[in-house]
């Protein structure tokens, strides 16, 4: 059954929809995820599930997933004419069985190579075609992440760009073929391309409380790399962008999180339904039953929110008239982010003391939900956001 | 104030309104279909429209439209209502949709769409919160279940303004629990007599007759024992005593019925089925509350623009605490108006389940307006509990509207925001009730066992009273 993040869908998004999510249970359900948090732990990709992983990468990009946010002219393409409204509805659909990958980071670098134009049109079609994956190494560019170290760039004799610095939090850091950069240079915020295979860079992996994904951080020591590495023009300009890149993370992330929070609370709806104690099912006692709808209410927000920001967002182009996308993704990740954690702890409650194994589900959703709230910036940092449109006098 | 689900009724999931049926516009999607029309050519509708046009040029006042607000209503103003409605009726433009026979003119809803479109800046007729009750719940029930003789007698009348009708629903015994009612109406010769007591019945004081549902037996089990009956608010052994509530506002009424004389022709469907005739009230009353929602709902521009206001009011505007409060609320009215934008195009995606996820554009309201509200008052802080006593008090009607002292009419109108905040979480079904709706209707959990549906009434009272406590 399909999330519904959307309430109504055209027939186009609905094959969409349809094929992503088939897909998922065919090579990804939630067992295959297991199996991959359990290698994460200390072998590296290569082993059994590194061979599933790369497969399931291929066919993954075969659906599209990629190449949402990006021209057909770079081998993408949206069903709907929006193809954030495509995204997220496919995100929600990844996040209700927690599917590994840096969706939201690589569909950020998609659209952001697209506008470059033909310029990193080989590297765009590989990513798009999933010979390549892409994530994107933002440290804590405007607050974002508090933290998570910043990347300084300097100007080299030769008209290229010296890279230092160190960060942390970045998707899939050291499971990535391209990275995108933002990092402080000599005219103000600028971005770069790079290979994670050129000279100076050094990924590694991080532990996590969210086992189904695989953050790390990234050191750059004297990375060198040419003028034409540089994406769009540095100083205000990217600044805009950046905002707007962080706009399409949060609703995208936002999107995982309500398909994390619509399985979960099916779970828990279903336990209460099925559980019985005191000679009745558990679900029928009130305590239980209105804690349920609360958590449907918040469910039903949060999805309204999220698709809100995602149609607005991608319906318009970038600049000023992008300001209400913005703002409405700002909205839509603070509410998600926190009820996202209240509703993993109100179905905890509900699942009662099976909620507490390994083997129940429920661990990995609240994991993902947590990690989720704090991913390309927390409640406080949209809200912080949005607080920068009141006047002040 | 009547219980808060201490009892409730799965059955029905009844989300009883408790009288704030002001709203005069509805949601499309939750609007049933109206009666039969009369089989009479339809006239052009741009024709129709210019027609409209000149009349309401003719004989309409320009203003803001004014239709059921909340607060104390002005006799005089009610009299000028009825005097327009009966204009309006006489020049055909009451009851565009409804029934030729009983009155109406038997059009199509694009007639009465094209009719409030062309009045859009043009004061309608001020009857007042009975007035969105008559015509948006009373006559649209009786439309569907009254006899042809009845409607005959009222809908023309119910048109020119002449009859108002409130709800005589809950009681001070029976506010979620509507089945549960106990006011009784007894067969005496060829007509009832009717005893009890009924409450929030909106602007029942200058009403004209009460839609009342009264137990006719005692014998079977609740839902099978009821009966409608229209009571005229003046006859004989009827009193109505108004409300005071906690705002000093005095919209409600209670009324007692002491040996009140009833016909037959009384009746409004059939003899002991009136809970037919309530699904039918509940589910005008519920498309209500999905648009009193909608209202509540902030405009879109900005972030929470009164609380900005306040804020600035109070000197707080600058307090990152104060600023973190305000998005707060903020991200909360963006995804409260998301939802119902959402609830929207799931009811018309799936009309079966509408009534079921009306619960959540209630419950949105029930939850988050108090939260709302105290969020202002926190801003607010200390001018939102006193403030210049020119800008009115909060004790009493009388200041509701006034808003001449900007900086302490802000207090005040927070400080009255604030206890008139749980109006959503009580009146028109509960949160309790909408949780009980969405979660056995949406969620499919399993109903809670019922200790009242399967006996007599009068057995359900006397074991009622048996329940102990544990320590006991």
């Amino acid at each position: 059954m399909s999330v519904g993040l959307l309430a109504a869908v055209t027939p186009e998004q609905e094959l969409l929809l349809e094929s992503s999510s088939r897909f998922i249970e065919r090579m990804m359900p939630l067992p295959s995820v297991r199996e991959l948090a359990a290698d994460a732990g200390g072998l590296a990709a290569g082993a059994g599930a590194g061979g599933l992983e790369a497969r399931y990468h291929e066919a993954a990009c075969s659906l599209g997933w990629f190449g949402m946010l990006v021209g057909e002219e770079h081998g993408g393409g949206t069903v709907s004419g929006n193809g954030l409204l495509d995204a997220a509805a496919v995100a929600a659909e990844r996040g209700a069985v927690l599917q590994p990958g840096p969706f939201a980071a690589a569909n950020v670098v998609a659209q952001l190579l697209a506008a470059e134009g033909p310029k990193h049109r080989e590297a765009l079609a590989r990513l798009v075609a999933g010979r390549a994956r892409a994530t994107w190494a933002v440290g804590d560019v405007a607050g974002l992440t508090p933290g998570a170290g910043e990347i300084v760039a300097g100007e080299d004799d030769g008209g290229g760009f010296r890279l230092d610095g160190d960060v942390r939090h970045v998707p899939d850091a050291a499971d990535c073929d391209l990275l995108v950069v933002t990092a402080h240079g000599p005219r103000g915020l600028t971005q770069f391309l790079v290979a994670a295979d050129t000279p100076g860079i050094q990924a590694r992996r991080m532990a996590s409380l969210d086992i189904t994904r695989r953050p790390g951080a990234v050191r750059f020591d004297a990375v060198r790399v040419g003028a034409d590495a540089v994406l769009g023009a540095p100083g205000d300009a990217t600044a805009a962008r950046f905002e707007w890149q962080v706009g399409i993370a949060a609703v995208l992330t936002a999107a995982e999180s309500v398909g994390a929070m619509h399985r979960e609370l099916e779970a828990a709806v279903e336990h209460a339904r099925t559980r019985i104690a005191f000679g009745r099912p558990i679900g029928s006692f009130q305590a239980v039953k209105h804690l349920l709808a609360d958590l449907s209410l918040s469910l039903e927000m949060a999805k309204g929110v999220v698709s809100a920001a995602a149609e607005a967002l991608g319906s318009r182009s970038l600049g000023s008239a992008a300001r209400d996308g913005v703002d409405l993704a700002h909205a839509a990740k603070a509410f998600v982010a926190e009820h996202g954690i209240e509703l993993a702890h109100g179905c905890f409650q509900v699942f009662g003391g099976v909620g507490y194994t390994w083997e129940h589900d429920h661990h990995l959703f609240m994991r993902r939900l947590a990690a989720d709230a704090v991913a390309f910036g927390s409640a406080q940092w949209h809200r912080a956001r949005l607080g920068e449109r009141i006047g002040v006098g | 104030m009547r219980d808060i689900a201490a009892e409730h009724d799965s059955d029905v999931a009844a989300e009883h309104d408790d009288g704030d049926n002001a709203a005069p516009e509805r949601d499309d999607g939750a609007e049933p279909e109206r009666e039969v029309r009369a089989p009479v050519p339809a006239p052009d509708l741009d024709e129709y429209r210019a027609r409209a046009r000149g009349w309401i040029e003719a004989n309409l006042e320009r203003g803001p439209a004014s239709g059921g607000r909340r607060g104390d209503i002005d006799p005089a103003a009610i009299a000028a209502g009825r005097a327009l409605q009966r204009r309006l009726y006489e020049a055909g433009y009451a009851g565009i949709t409804w029934p030729r026979e009983y009155g109406g003119q038997g059009l199509g809803p694009e007639y009465e769409r094209a009719f409030q479109q062309e009045a859009r800046g043009y004061r309608l007729p001020e009857l007042g919160i009975a007035g969105g009750t008559t015509f948006g719940v009373c006559a649209m029930t009786m439309l569907a279940h009254a006899s042809a003789d009845f409607l005959r007698r009222h809908i023309p009348r119910i048109l020119a303004g002449e009859e108002l009708f409130v709800q005589f629903f809950s009681e001070p015994e029976a506010g979620s629990d509507l089945a549960g009612v106990r006011t009784r109406a007894a067969r005496s010769g060829d007509g009832w007599v009717l005893n009890g007591s009924k409450i929030w019945s909106s602007g029942a004081y200058y009403a004209d007759w009460g839609m009342c549902l009264a137990r006719t037996d005692w014998d079977v089990p609740k839902h099978r024992g009821l009966t409608w009956f229209a009571v005229p608010v003046t006859a004989p052994g009827v009193t109505v005593e108004r409300i005071r509530q906690i705002t000093g506002d005095a919209e409600f009424c209670q009324e007692f019925f002491d040996d009140v004389v009833l016909g037959d022709g009384d009746v409004i469907g059939q003899v002991d089925d009136g809970w037919t005739v309530a699904q039918t009230m509940l589910m005008f009353e519920r498309g209500g509350g999905l648009s009193h929602g909608t209202r509540t709902t902030r405009a879109s521009t900005g972030v929470a623009p009164d609380l900005v206001e306040l804020a600035r009011t109070a000197g707080r505007l600058a307090d990152p605490l104060t600023r973190d409060l305000i998005v707060r609320a903020h991200v909360d009215d963006v995804a409260r108006r998301a939802l119902l934008a959402r609830l929207g195009a799931r009811m018309r995606a799936d009309p079966a389940q509408a009534l079921h996820l009306a619960s959540y554009a209630k419950l949105v309201s029930g939850v988050h307006d108090p939260i709302r509200a105290d969020t202002a008052m926190r801003i607010g802080g200390a001018d939102a509990v006193n403030w210049d006593a020119a800008s009115g008090d909060a004790a009493s009607g009388d200041a509701v509207d006034r808003e001449e002292q900007p900086g302490g009419a802000v207090g005040r109108r927070t400080a009255v925001g604030f206890l008139n905040s749980r109006f959503m979480s009580i009146a028109g079904g509960t949160n309790e009730m909408q949780r009980n709706s969405i979660g056995e209707r949406v969620l499919g959990l399993p109903r809670e066992p019922s200790f009242d549906s399967g006996k007599p009434f009068r057995e359900v009272l006397r074991d009622a009273r048996g329940w102990t406590s544990a320590r006991e």
